[in-house]
């Protein structure tokens, strides 16, 4: 027996790497090692008073942290039955399409982009191609200006409380988002031809499961609709290889991710991301992992279109600015969102006095554990002897890459 | 002569590297002067080579980041801490309980095959030349701190609190005139009082002030305020678990 070492994957967010292993010439199996260390989240906020919990929460993962924050106060305020007002629904969905867009435009434009173009990294590649990281640079400029106004600062900001925010955005911010959200769906447009072209790599799913709504909700569905809780039809386990946890879905693999957004829900989309949806509707229904990539390019187009519908509504009916009081209760709560990585959840008890009693926090990323590594095995049973290692371990650290995996978040997700 | 920079990035939430990336076209400027020779969120190239600048993010929460910080250290001439779990441990090293204890918890075994630690800033293992403390730290403060070394000027270091950006701001004071805890007060400044904007009270992100702060001052405040000493300890303790100074 040999097996083959990806000692870190690069060009993904997080330290982790996989072990292949070959039996008489075979590939055998492999294993996606996640080493970065634990940080042990839920222990931090168990005693904490809910009000300091999402500032907390966010730091969690930076690329994704307002989507922790707004899951971490989903959760609360369901724990206490607050119910808040459209507006603070618009902005929070609005601050989630920054995210989406700073995300999937890092992903695909400085991660993924160098491996379409045969570049070790998007610095190098801006030499020639200087026009493709510029295009995605600013469209990734623009999610984080989003996530600045509504979160409060680019990186962990501390803007999304309990009850709505600490600062609403004024209307001079609301009017450059719509401007800039028109002004950038272009580039976005050309960026799905770009991406579109990518080859076909690792498994296909099962199974794929999404939030009920396309960016945050209340429940989960899979192929069917049905709506459940996640700790109906997903456990989990752990492993002694890994710090991150592997799930399944009814006993069976799964994916969570932009892939699965836009194959179960593509009738939420906006009319030129739908549109673009059914261009491609044959090739992202070949359900390769990879097409991950395709269908984030044709998310960067919804999000600046909603967010385009999202400021015009708001502008047009002008912001309360209203936060709802709150009054600390016994109860439980889960919050539901899309990650751009794929579902994220957060599930608190809090005691009579405001405490965290409970919490349990699953990321996309430990969703994903499983369906990586069938990705991997499949990806290298059909390469395993037909190329060079060098070009064999590129296309594994592809197919990892199409998750657009984070690494840091994964490592601390865990049911006490 | 092109500076050789490599960045290393141990247990965190990669946030201080991505940080890096947000620099957008200042990022190109910067590599006028730097070679990146080690990035790996950003690169597949990696390069073994001796450094003249090593940024190192992240807490010492495994055998394997500890490996990694001396390999930095050993191999840089100057070697920057960056990043508020670099500098003081940030939220994780705040979760008490020894590591099995904590694995026992979560994974259900006390059993450490992946050689975990309980988590400590890089700053109590090994010497830095330089700590930029910041959860996340100011893009604009590391900017400026390579750009002085590519010129050979060693970077000035910010002794101030939080509430003279607040000031210059001319933001309300949220813990006086509003009752909300506020970390301003005892926190170094650098970061322009970003939660103050947000009407909402500093959490202490960059870690304690050096030198005047007044935390036995800042905790009868918030005890006359109402606010429990636990939670107040807490709060204190949250991002610099490892600094005596609060």
């Amino acid at each position: 027996m040999v097996s083959i070492e990806i000692d870190a994957f690069t060009r993904v967010e997080g330290n982790g790497g996989a072990e292949v292993i070959i039996e008489n010439g075979e590939v055998k199996d492999v294993k996606v090692k996640i080493f970065e260390g634990p940080r042990f989240f839920e222990l931090l906020t168990l005693g904490r008073y809910y009000w300091d919990v999402p500032d907390l929460e966010a730091r969690i993962c930076a690329i994704c942290y307002l989507s922790h924050s707004v899951a971490s106060v989903l959760g609360i305020e369901r724990a206490f039955g607050v119910k808040v007002s459209k507006e603070i629904e618009l902005l929070r969905e609005l601050g989630l399409l920054g995210e989406l867009l700073e995300s999937n435009a890092l992903h695909l434009y400085l991660l993924v982009a160098p491996d379409l173009f045969g570049y070790p990294d998007a610095i190098r590649m801006a030499s020639k191609h200087g026009e493709i990281v510029k295009e995605g640079l600013a469209i990734k400029a623009f999610g984080n200006y989003i996530r600045e106004i509504i979160g409060g600062r680019e990186i962990h900001g501390i803007n999304i409380k309990p009850g709505g925010f600490g600062r609403y955005p004024t209307v001079e911010e609301l009017e450059r988002m719509e401007r800039q959200s028109e002004a950038l769906l272009r580039l976005a447009r050309r960026g799905v031809g770009i991406f579109a072209g990518q080859e076909t790599l690792g498994a296909k799913p099962v199974h794929y499961v999404v939030v009920n709504g396309y960016l945050y909700g209340d429940k989960l569905i899979a192929s069917d609709k049905d709506t459940f809780d996640y700790f109906e039809r997903i456990e989990e386990e752990a492993l002694s290889y890994s710090f991150a946890k592997q799930s399944r879905y009814k006993g069976e693999i799964f994916m969570v991710g932009a892939l699965p957004r836009v194959l179960l829900k593509s009738e939420m989309l906006t009319p030129t991301a739908k549109h673009l949806y059914e261009e491609y509707k044959e090739k992202l229904a070949q359900g390769y992992v990879s097409l991950n990539n395709l269908a984030q390019a044709i998310e960067l187009v919804y999000a600046l279109e909603r967010t385009k519908e999202i400021t015009r509504e708001l502008l047009d009916k002008g912001i309360n600015g209203e936060n709802v009081p709150i009054e600390p209760q016994e109860g439980e709560g889960i919050g539901y969102v899309e990650a751009p990585r794929g579902v994220l959840i957060h599930h608190y008890k809090i005691n009579e006095d405001g405490n965290i009693a409970y919490s349990n926090i699953i990321t996309p990323t430990a969703f994903n554990h499983a369906i990586m590594e069938l990705s991997l095995y499949e990806e290298a049973k059909r390469r395993y002897g037909t190329s060079d290692e060098s070009a064999f371990l590129q296309k594994l650290e592809e197919t990892v890459r199409a998750f657009d995996p984070c690494i840091s978040c994964s490592v601390h997700v865990v049911r006490l | 002569m092109m500076l050789k920079l490599g960045v290393f990035e141990l247990t965190d939430c990669g946030g201080c590297a991505l940080n890096l990336l947000f620099l957008y076209e200042r990022l190109f400027d910067l590599l006028e002067f730097y070679e990146i020779k080690e990035f790996h969120m950003a690169s597949s190239f990696k390069e073994h080579d001796t450094l003249d600048v090593a940024l190192v993010t992240g807490t010492v929460s495994t055998q394997r980041d500890l490996n990694l910080l001396h390999y930095a250290r050993n191999h840089s001439k100057y070697l920057i801490a960056l990043g508020t779990c670099a500098t003081h441990g940030d939220v994780q090293a705040s979760v008490e309980g020894k590591i099995r204890e904590k694995l026992e918890k979560v994974y259900g075994t006390k059993a450490n095959p992946m050689r975990a630690l309980d988590s400590t800033p890089i700053v109590q293992h090994v010497a830095v030349d330089y700590a930029l403390p910041g959860c996340p730290y100011d893009k604009d403060e590391i900017y400026q701190i390579l750009m002085n070394l590519a010129k050979g000027v060693e970077p000035p270091t910010k002794d101030y609190p939080v509430c003279i950006e607040c000031k210059l701001n001319e933001y309300e004071c949220v813990l006086i005139k509003r009752g909300i805890p506020c970390l301003g007060p005892i926190t170094l400044g650098g970061c322009n009082a970003v939660c103050i904007k947000s009407k909402v009270g500093c959490i202490g992100c960059r870690g304690p002030l050096p030198k005047e702060a007044n935390p036995a001052s800042e905790f009868e405040i918030l005890k006359e305020l109402g606010y429990d000493e636990e939670y107040i300890r807490r709060k204190f303790k949250t991002f610099a678990r490892g600094e005596l100074r609060w």
